[in-house]
């Protein structure tokens, strides 16, 4: 089974930066999601990896760069289009063409279009697919070969939930076997159930690698509600506590966030001054919140806040009463201010590799690349 | 370079659109020639009656097997239309996101591009050889009761230049497609360039070469590709071309496969260079 190691991968598009200096792992067994807001450099970071887009440092997959395997695609599985077909080449003969100079048997292309579930349309044009059955056709391309490593970006594009469903349980599936999965995607929900691990990128640049867990885990959405009618006096005990390791802010009425301490220690602080305490809650980061508040300003393309207009009014100061300002930061409540890391500065914290000047050998491999941790 | 081969056979035999521009192709040149022989045969030209010399032998037999294509300055029209396959076979790629697919399957840029330029110059003449044999067909069965002096090598080298000259077209149009990345472009590339821009620069030369009251303006333009290309089979221009130079006007059949060649192999030459050195 095979390990990818990514290693200074980098692209320049007419002066501007897509991706620079991307180096990670994927390690056999493990399903690694691939996160990072639109425009970040995900495409372009695989496209890189496959030799398809000319750019700096290597991918080598078992210790080869993918141009040089022979037969490929009994070594890699590649998906990276939405509907990589001709639409008058029948799905049949679509995988037989790819199928052909990797010496793949046709046996194999009836078998994974009964893996994808196409095996009813083998013989109809793509032309008449849904974006769904696109997908599954791509999917099945990239299954051809029987390969030990999968690159696939958005797979989940097009899928109805039970294919979502059923394309999570697949790749989970081939893990297990210990295949290499590098998969990108946007359904955070998805990948909080799929992957094991995670690369995180913004702008290009590496934000975050790791396990999921403890992606989550590093997340200040990562609190503790604790709701009292002496909030005022309990937050003055825990800021003395913390002394400065962690917050505490006052919510809502009586209500307060906290992050730094455990529910444990909130209940033993708050028996030990006699404050009442009508509720203790330890809130968990979702994945979404940990992506969406380390991702934060590293959006390429970004919406601006639009106030609902109401019907048959002109639109201006007037309308709508005040003006809102927009929410504070990523992730609403508990979530911080600060709009994540800047894109040209990684974040110094979990995970994040520290960027080498360029080239690091490939080298062992653990959650960082080139064994930093 | 195996593996490029197989993709690319398998590439453009699965796809109907190859059959039906090559089956199209032979069936109209077939139904030209049947019309054409069919009306000398019928005029009864002093040319075609009772014993037929042995420039006309090799005049009407070639004009029958190739379209006409061998009188100045007819076009070989199945060069054209065969072309259009080398033309799809980029543009697929392009056009539909393919050639990412293609390079994960195949990631030898060289291979690949090769294996394309080879297979379908391969495929296109075969139609080329096709159609030619049934278009002499079709000429024999209205010409049948005439006493022709054949010359059956004069005959191969017939089709082995039209062989070349589709090989060529298709070449060129298939380079084309490479650097722009635009099929629809191409077709229109194809088409235009000879009959539109040539025509277009004859007629400007040949008013120039009027109001100078020289030629030599004029003959230039027998440098311009196409119209170099068209004289690799052309040898008839209201009388028959003999002992001609190689670069002299009009130009011989190698100066032209010559001339034509150059543009061809600079086109090609840097479609590979392109296709190695960007983006998929």
């Amino acid at each position: 089974m095979a390990v990818i190691q990514a290693r200074g991968l980098g692209k320049t598009y007419k002066g501007k930066t897509a991706v620079s200096n991307l180096s990670f792992d994927v390690r056999p067994g493990t399903v690694t999601g691939f996160l990072g807001p639109n425009g970040s450099g995900k495409s372009t970071t695989m496209r890189l990896m496959l030799g398809l887009d000319r750019g700096e440092g290597q991918c080598l997959f078992d210790g080869q760069p993918f141009i040089t395997i022979q037969d490929p695609m009994r070594h890699v599985g590649a998906l990276l289009e939405a509907k990589p077909f001709h639409p008058t080449r029948t799905a049949r003969n679509h995988l037989r063409m790819l199928a052909a100079p990797n010496r793949v048997p046709d046996a194999r292309v009836d078998e994974v279009l009964g893996i994808v579930g196409l095996a009813d349309v083998a013989g109809k044009h793509p032309s008449t697919f849904s974006l769904g059955m696109g997908q599954r056709l791509g999917l099945a391309a990239a299954l051809l070969g029987d390969p030990h490593t999968l690159i696939l970006d958005e797979p989940a594009n097009g899928l109805d939930p039970q294919g979502i469903r059923w394309m999570r349980d697949l790749l989970k599936s081939l893990a297990a076997e210990g295949r290499s999965v590098f998969v990108s995607s946007h359904l955070l929900s998805e990948m909080a159930l799929m992957a094991d691990e995670l690369v995180v990128i913004g702008r290009g640049r590496m934000i975050a690698n790791g396990p999921v867990e403890q992606f989550t885990k590093q997340s200040s959405a990562n609190h503790v509600r604790v709701r009292s009618p002496q909030a005022s006096e309990l937050a003055s005990l825990i800021g003395q506590k913390l002394a400065g390791t962690g917050s505490v802010k006052l919510v809502a009425d009586g209500e307060l966030s906290v992050v730094g301490l455990t529910s444990q220690d909130l209940g033993d602080m708050a028996f030990e001054n006699q404050i009442r305490i009508h509720e203790l809650a330890t809130i968990q980061a979702s994945l979404e919140d940990a992506f969406l508040e380390i991702t934060g300003g590293s959006e390429e393309y970004q919406a601006q806040p639009q106030a609902p207009r109401a019907m048959n009014q002109p639109p201006g100061p007037a309308y709508g009463g005040p003006q809102q300002p927009p929410p504070a930061g990523p992730g609403g409540y508990g979530a911080p201010s600060y709009g994540g890391p800047p894109p040209n500065q990684p974040p110094g914290g979990w995970g994040a590799p520290p960027q080498p000047p360029h080239q690091q050998g490939p080298q062992g491999h653990g959650n960082t690349p080139g064994g930093q941790a | 370079m195996t593996a490029a081969l197989k993709y690319e056979w398998m590439r453009l035999t699965t796809l109907r659109s190859t059959w039906w521009i090559s089956g199209l192709a032979v069936l109209v040149g077939a139904g030209f020639t049947f019309i054409a022989a069919m009306s000398i045969r019928l005029s009864s030209p002093t040319e075609v009656s009772g014993t037929v010399d042995e420039d006309w032998s090799r005049f009407f037999l070639e004009a029958g097997m190739t379209q006409f294509s061998n009188v100045d300055p007819f076009p070989y029209l199945l060069a054209y239309a065969v072309a259009v396959l080398g033309i799809l076979s980029w543009g697929h790629e392009y056009r539909h996101g393919m050639i990412r697919a293609t390079l994960t399957a195949v990631p030898n840029r060289t291979a690949v591009w090769s294996a394309k330029f080879i297979t379908v110059a391969g495929f296109v003449a075969v139609v080329a050889i096709v159609s030619c044999l049934i278009s002499l067909v079709l000429t024999l069965l209205w010409f049948g009761g005439l006493d022709f002096q054949y010359d059956w090598l004069a005959l191969l080298l017939a089709i082995f230049k039209r062989v070349v000259y589709t090989i060529l077209v298709t070449w060129l149009v298939m380079a084309v497609t490479v650097l722009i990345r635009h099929q629809t472009f191409s077709l229109v590339l194809l088409y235009l360039w000879p009959l539109g821009v040539e025509t277009l620069l004859r007629g400007l030369l040949a008013v120039f070469s009027g109001l100078t009251g020289s030629d030599d303006l004029y003959d230039l333009s027998r440098f311009l590709p196409f119209n170099a290309g068209g004289r690799i089979m052309q040898n008839w221009n209201g009388e028959f071309d003999e002992n001609l130079d190689l670069f002299g006007e009009p130009l011989s059949a190698l100066g032209g496969f010559l001339v034509f060649g150059l543009v061809v192999g600079v086109l090609v030459g840097a479609s590979l260079a392109v296709f190695n050195k960007r983006d998929a």
